[in-house]
């Protein structure tokens, strides 16, 4: 086992990995930006090292600098977590090159995979069904229009470097192809530095399943099982849980086998994720492999009892999976992502300092989070704050618990995705279980729209009148006489009560 | 004191009396106290107990409630303030639409909007980047556009005016 690791990450992911290596018993060394030297994950880690600028492109995006760092602090390996440095080969070449070890695959299986058009190739060399499509980029708009016809609207269009849904249309009539694809490849040049896009034909209602794969260095590659995904947003996945409704163990088998068969055709080694479109027919197509770290891995973590990012540390100190190559999910896992977005604003970014964090509790419910009450949530890096993760007995269990624990969570400072994770615990189709990847887009309105009762309104207008009437006698600096308020100052807050202080800022204002 | 509390479109009266608040013409005991070291307060009415996270608006009275679950857009005034304000409301209806700003710090990527442009309500004018995702911003209303203050590759803060609009002719 190594003696040290760099984790060339932030967020939740590096303290995810901090806290894998501290089981472990290995050192770990966080690096860090100008915006995150007090971050939960730097706090955490046994070593810290600052290494730029908040921009990513100026310190998480430093390959160079963060191999530097590494050795500098003689660690022995680095994990790259998700995002950022994890699927670029050149970096995880560099780190090979540097006499390091990379917790991930080797660089020549990222190559495989990394670009969607040569995997593709490979994987239907290796008898890997997959979504018809084109296998070269598009040239131009005309290209588009003739390969959209013959496949028949709708089509998708893919950044070849993609993921996250950045540079992805979808395209319903011939007429919105050219702005499109304009729109595509832009995103696809801001977000990977590369504009190639490809044409695929685009399956309605189909769901989003993933096979979770750990490969060793002795020739063992197994599956964990499924993953769903469907609950996604402009295809950025909101909702996971493990395993899937729509997955019998027959389905689970043959995808697990097809996964194995295409991580086999990449020669790779370390955790990795297979992405499959699921048709209402049980047809699955293989969408892209994922050389990495997949955000949503606690799911499997918990249906599972494997603890993946420790042994994504395992396998790249040599050591050999003892798991049976068949594994039955054990009860049912769901996690929610919790963004800085504001549902009730078309989720667009919510930025500011977070002034209190309650995280939820008690059974079956984990918190992987990066942020705590002080931290400032900026427009620099990814709205993901924390995954909320539960595990129940029954799907049914889960979404209950999930419900609580959601119920429980509190964060006062900016706006977050919680109530709109809450409704879509309420919500009867998701409660059957009945989603695809287009049902949030369809659902999202009425999700959103979702008014409370009236036993609830009326609460929360009591509420407001006792807080209004509150506010209105610290204006009048009598803050004793507000009936129904407790006007009792807090601990070691002086005499000064801090309403009536805010009242005189708004007097100034 | 009675105040007038509109909550997420409804319009409820609720008197704060010294034991407790009446409400529907009931009264029943209602309090608000903080959680120690936290903004969180608690709401007891009768026995149930809230939790309950605020934050206060832009302007008096207005509030932003996190509580049972639901996040909700509160303005409780006295009946004197309600009055005031629905007569200035009223007044802003007929100064034309409503302007399109930033609404959050970013990059703008694209413009489609001139001076003296008809648009409908819905449409896409702007479009803007912020954490690497491309956001497009419509209209409200019907209108023709009066001003626009930005072009493409400007970075704008959150609240920024964009583009201005004059009521159709």
């Amino acid at each position: 086992m190594f003696n040290k690791l760099l984790i060339a990450n932030r967020g939740e992911i590096a303290l995810r990995i901090v806290r894998a290596c501290q089981e472990l018993g290995v050192r770990s060394v966080a690096v860090y930006s100008d915006a995150d030297a007090q971050a939960p994950h730097v706090r955490e880690a046994d070593e810290a090292v600052h290494i730029g600028p908040a921009p990513s492109s100026e310190s998480y995006l430093k390959g160079d600098r963060i191999v530097e760092v590494a050795k500098q602090v003689a660690a022995e390996a680095t994990h790259p977590g998700y995002g950022f440095l994890s699927e670029r080969e050149w970096f995880a070449r560099l780190v090979r090159d540097s006499g390091l070890v990379f917790i991930g695959p080797p660089a020549e299986a990222i190559a495989r995979m990394g670009s969607k058009i040569a995997a593709r190739q490979l994987v239907i060399a290796a008898g890997v069904p997959v979504v018809p499509g084109t296998t070269e980029p598009l040239r131009d708009a005309a290209e588009a229009a003739e390969v959209a016809e013959r496949f028949g609207y709708p089509v998708l269009l893919k950044a070849a470097a993609g993921g996250g849904g950045k540079g992805m249309r979808v395209v319903r009539e011939a007429r919105e192809l050219a702005s499109s694809l304009d729109a595509a490849r832009r995103e696809a040049l801001n977000a990977f530095g590369d504009d190639a896009v490809y044409v695929e034909k685009y399956i309605e209602g189909p769901r989003h399943v993933e096979i979770q794969v750990l490969a060793d260095q002795h020739g063992t590659v197994l599956s964990l099982g499924e993953r769903e995904c469907s609950v996604q947003r402009r295809h950025q996945k909101m909702i996971e849980e493990a395993p899937s409704v729509a997955v019998s163990p027959d389905l689970r088998r043959r995808m697990g086998e097809t996964a194995v068969a295409a991580a086999r055709a990449a020669g790779y080694v370390n955790a990795g994720t297979c992405e499959f479109l699921l048709d209402k027919n049980g047809e699955f197509y293989f969408l892209e492999m994922n050389t990495r770290l997949q955000v949503e891995h606690p799911v499997t973590e918990f249906v599972t009892g494997i603890d993946i990012v420790q042994w994504q540390i395992r396998i790249a100190a040599g050591e050999r999976l003892p798991f049976p190559a068949d594994m039955t999910p054990r009860g049912w896992a769901i996690e929610c992502r919790i963004t800085s977005e504001d549902p009730a604003n078309g989720f667009l970014p919510s930025t500011g300092r977070i002034e209190y964090l309650h995280v939820p509790s008690g059974p079956g419910v984990r918190w992987d989070g990066g942020v705590a009450a002080g931290t400032t949530v900026g427009l620099s890096y990814d709205p993901m704050l924390a995954k909320l993760i539960v595990w129940g007995a029954t799907r049914d269990d889960a979404v209950a618990r999930m419900h609580r624990a959601l119920t429980e969570l509190t964060i006062v400072g900016v706006e977050t995705s919680r109530e709109f994770h809450l409704r879509v615990m309420e919500d009867a189709d998701f409660r059957r279980g009945d989603i695809e990847i287009q049902w949030l887009e369809r659902r999202l309105p009425e999700l959103i729209g979702a008014s409370p009762d009236a036993a609830r309104v009326r609460a929360a207008a009591i509420a407001a009148a006792l807080l209004a009437d509150r506010d209105r006698h610290a204006r009048r600096g009598n803050p004793a006489s507000a009936p129904g308020t407790d006007a009792t100052p807090g601990g070691g807050r002086g005499a000064m009560d801090p309403w009536i202080i805010a009242a005189r800022r708004d007097g100034v204002r | 004191m009675k105040y007038i509390v509109d909550v997420n479109g409804a319009r409820l009266e609720v008197e704060v009396e010294a034991d407790g608040v009446r409400v529907d013409g009931h009264v029943v005991d209602a309090r608000l106290t903080d959680v120690e070291g936290t903004p969180i307060h608690l709401v007891t009415i009768g026995n149930e107990v809230h939790r309950v996270a605020s934050r206060r608006g832009d302007s008096r009275g207005r509030y932003a409630l996190w509580m049972d679950g639901y996040r909700y857009e509160v303005e409780a005034l006295d009946e004197r303030m309600r009055a005031i304000r629905d007569l200035t409301a009223a007044d802003a209806e007929t100064t034309g639409p409503r302007p399109l700003v930033a609404p959050m710090p970013g990059l703008i990527v694209r413009v489609h909007a001139a001076p003296g442009d008809r648009v409908e309500a819905g449409q896409g004018l702007v479009v803007m980047e912020a954490m690497k995702m491309e956001n497009e911003l419509r209209t409200q209303s019907v209108g023709v556009v009066r001003a626009v203050h930005v072009s493409a590759g400007m970075t704008v803060e959150k609240g920024a005016l964009l583009v201005e609009f004059s009521q159709e002719a």
